[in-house]
């Protein structure tokens, strides 16, 4: 009998010393729970840690911001355990654009709980964020009721156990508008970001360069506005320039005409309106060439088809002695049967 | 806030007096500097936080010549090597990518081809040929864990890739196994996922199984920390095609007749003696190469099976030309190029822009310039529309004479786990990755 009323009593006194234990630990959890960061899932394990960290850092002293650079080197950490992988924020087949601002949303929260200046965030709402935020990544709840001496791993628990079964599309929907309401300042930053996320370019790998634009030293080239026009495919400013009594073979100063300038730039339409004005279609430019060699170098084929229908000659010679016959290196028979005949 | 509702006394107050306390805190750090902090730093902060718990060059050591040039951290015996891959998101396998296979091949391809790397502008995504990617990802000694894929376990989708192959790579005096990382690409639709960090810290999992410690890799972004940044050149070889695509500009005071004289080329090769590289040139290739390579402070350190396999030519993959002296027969000079077609993304005219990129370039009799100006005459002759070059090696020395542009691109190089106490010049690296 003695035995029994010792032993019963021991087991009393032992649940007596348990939960003031346990109530003194959850006293100092909620220091630290200020400022947990609720986008990183913390096992159980790191759990643990923290509270051994938070016991003696703040427990004695109060040695001030220990508290949130604690948290800065428990990340830290964290990176470095290969077990301790916060692989939650991998979840997802698919991404869509709720996903995205989803995930800029975490990451601001993440960011701004990292930072200790930022402004506090209450107990009860990081829990809501969490409880979503479990909800979005991983659906509902189905780990076990964490122990009772686990408060902090206990209270997430809860928090995420009573969304039930919500829909991770509107789980994340209330995370953003949780956040939003906390950080107004947030959705700029937000879409901004997605702005950015058209930005393609990996983390790792080659890169795809393109050439950059350099403005041409030919700078002394002067051009009148209606070789501009004839260059731009301007037909009706053009025509106004012609009516406005600019001659329709005016120069510019490396003696190109508007015709040379349309075919150059491959306006069929502008060259027909210069033709149909009377344009001399074999006027040479300093160099010796007329439009037929710049269709021909340039290989258009319609404009040289044009131009030849409307009497260019394919035999006329540039400054170099190359006729549009010997510079055309394309197969076009058209123009092949004048090489024969030649 | 919230705080502001708890009773006196309470924990939280507690908690508020005491960051207020804290000289640390300035009035002037307001929540809107996070905000703008955020925003400037967002997607750089995110990748820098994975690459500073890397063992490579940190920003904060820049300049810091106490620390010992060589690996960062020693090897570890493979038994501490974590033998299970690391998890993925549960809705994702990896896989292994046999790229003997056609079906495999083709489903890396196909990856590549619609969701790799693009241009900021998205007009163009780069197109590497299945025959190109067999080439990059077998070459002497290759292992095949290397080849790594994620698969949807559902549709059983290939949705990420990465990929090592290894190279010894000489830094200094000292030459380094290495393994040169590349192809990583993540299935457009799911870039927000984070999978890049799992699938770097994958590879280089089972590059460590391997008993190799250090990596090769490049990157258009800055990472910590470059051993150097290169620049892109282009020469054009087709203009008027490169203008309609918008590969580049013509200027309103340039003709397109006067763009085309410009960057034409002689129908045939000048130097007497410039010919397609053969088998049998391997053994005197790879002497002038390594010659040619000591030189650089970082440089790949080819054998004669590695230029059997990088060099000998392969049909639209690499192009190998050398000069054989017509009196002495003797391969007096060298230089290559590789094929990388790239889409272009919605162009009514075109579909493919084929690109040259220059590979690896010796000339010891010939000059520089003539050799490079003959590797421009025969990538225009096989159709290439550019020719690309990086300022590396010694290709400075031609580029402007050549009629090579600048580029909008910057590729920076990197090393793994392998610290050099200063950055080198982009003449001083031997190294070009694919």
């Amino acid at each position: 009998m003695g035995d029994w009323y010792q032993l019963a009593q021991s087991i009393i006194l032992g649940l007596i010393f348990a939960y003031l234990l346990a109530k003194l630990i959850s006293i100092l959890v909620a220091f630290k729970d200020e400022n947990l960061s609720l986008t990183r899932n913390h096992t159980t394990q790191s759990e643990y840690e923290n509270l051994r960290k938070v016991e003696s850092s703040s427990g004695i002293s109060g040695e001030t911001d220990s508290l949130i650079a604690e948290q800065g080197s428990l990340r830290g950490d964290e990176d470095d355990d290969d077990e301790d992988e916060d692989d939650d924020d991998w979840e997802g087949v698919e991404s869509t654009e709720l996903d995205e601002a989803f995930s800029a949303a975490t990451a601001f929260v993440a960011a701004a709980a990292s930072d200790r200046l930022s402004q506090k965030v209450s107990n009860e709402l990081q829990l809501q964020l969490y409880g979503l935020y479990k909800i979005a990544t991983e659906g509902p709840c189905t780990a076990p009721q964490p122990s009772a001496l686990k408060m902090a791993a206990r209270a997430k628990w809860q928090a995420w156990q009573k969304l039930g079964a919500m829909p991770p599309e509107e789980a994340m929907e209330k995370y953003i508008e949780l956040v939003t309401q906390l950080y107004p300042a947030w959705v700029d930053g937000g879409s901004k970001r997605r702005n950015r996320s058209g930005d393609t370019a990996g983390p790792m790998g080659p890169v795809f360069s393109s050439l950059v634009y350099e403005e041409e030293s030919e700078n002394e080239l002067k051009i009148d506005a209606i070789h501009a026009f004839a260059r731009e495919g301007e037909v009706e400013n053009l025509l106004k320039c012609i009516e406005n009594g600019i001659p329709v073979n005016a120069r510019d100063s490396e003696g190109r005409t508007p015709l040379h300038w349309a075919i150059d730039r491959g306006h069929l339409n502008v060259a027909e309106a210069l033709v149909d004005k009377n344009a001399d279609v074999n006027a040479k430019d300093n160099e010796g060439q007329t439009s037929l060699h710049y269709a021909v170098v340039c290989e258009r084929e319609a404009l040289a088809e044009f131009l030849v229908k409307q009497k260019a000659v394919t035999s006329i010679k540039d400054d170099d002695g190359n006729s549009p016959l010997d510079l055309c290196e394309s197969e076009w028979s058209w123009m092949r049967e004048k090489k024969d005949s030649n | 806030m919230a705080d502001n509702n708890s009773p006196p006394g309470s924990v939280d107050e507690k908690a508020d007096q005491i960051v207020e306390a804290n000289p640390l805190v300035k009035d002037d750090t307001s929540l809107e500097t996070i905000v703008r902090r955020f925003q400037d730093s967002m997607s750089e902060a995110k990748t820098h936080k994975f690459w500073e718990t890397q063992p490579v060059g940190q920003f904060k050591d820049i300049g810091d010549t106490s620390l010992p040039e060589g690996p960062i951290e020693p090897a570890t015996p493979l038994s501490e090597v974590k033998q299970e891959p690391y998890n993925l998101p549960s809705v994702y396998e990896w896989t292994t990518c046999d790229m003997n296979s056609d079906d495999m091949c083709s489903e890396v391809y196909n990856l590549l081809k619609n969701n790799y790397v693009e241009d900021d502008e998205n007009m163009f995504r780069f197109n590497y040929s299945k025959e190109f990617l067999r080439w990059a990802l077998r070459p002497p000694g290759y292992y095949q864990s290397w080849h790594i894929g994620v698969r949807a376990k559902t549709s059983k989708k290939l949705v990420a890739f990465i990929s090592g192959v290894p190279a010894r790579i000489r830094v200094r005096d000292e030459v380094v196994k290495m393994a040169e990382i590349n192809f990583l690409c993540v299935h457009k639709k799911l870039r927000s996922k984070r999978l890049a960090p799992v699938m770097i810290k994958e590879v280089t999992r089972r590059v460590h199984l391997e008993n190799i410690w250090q990596a090769a890799y490049t990157a258009g972004v800055i990472l910590p920390t470059p051993i150097t940044t290169c620049q892109y050149w282009h020469r054009s070889l087709n203009p008027k095609k490169l203008i309609d695509v918008g590969f580049s500009r013509l200027g309103a005071r340039m003709t397109m007749s006067r763009t085309i004289k410009l960057y034409k080329l002689p129908d045939a090769p000048i130097t007497p003696g410039f010919r397609k590289m053969e088998p049998r040139d391997v053994p005197a290739v790879t002497r002038l190469l390594r010659n040619y390579l000591s030189q650089f402070g970082v440089a790949t350190d080819f054998d004669e099976n590695d230029v059997e396999h990088w060099l000998l030519p392969r049909e639209d993959v690499v192009d190998s030309y050398l000069v054989e002296s017509p009196e002495t027969h003797d391969v007096t000079d060298f230089c290559s190029f590789y094929t990388l077609p790239s889409t272009i993304l919605g162009n009514p005219n075109y579909t493919t822009l084929k690109a040259a990129y220059s590979y690896y370039n010796v000339a010891t009799q010939t000059s520089f310039l003539q050799l490079m100006n003959d590797a421009l005459i025969v990538s225009k002759q096989k159709g290439f529309d550019v020719f690309n070059a990086l300022d590396v090696m010694h290709n400075e020395s031609f580029l402007k004479e050549l009629k090579f542009g600048p580029g909008d691109g910057q590729l920076h190089y990197y090393l793994y786990n392998y610290r050099l106490k200063s950055a080198l010049k982009p003449a001083e690296l031997g190294l070009v990755l694919l």
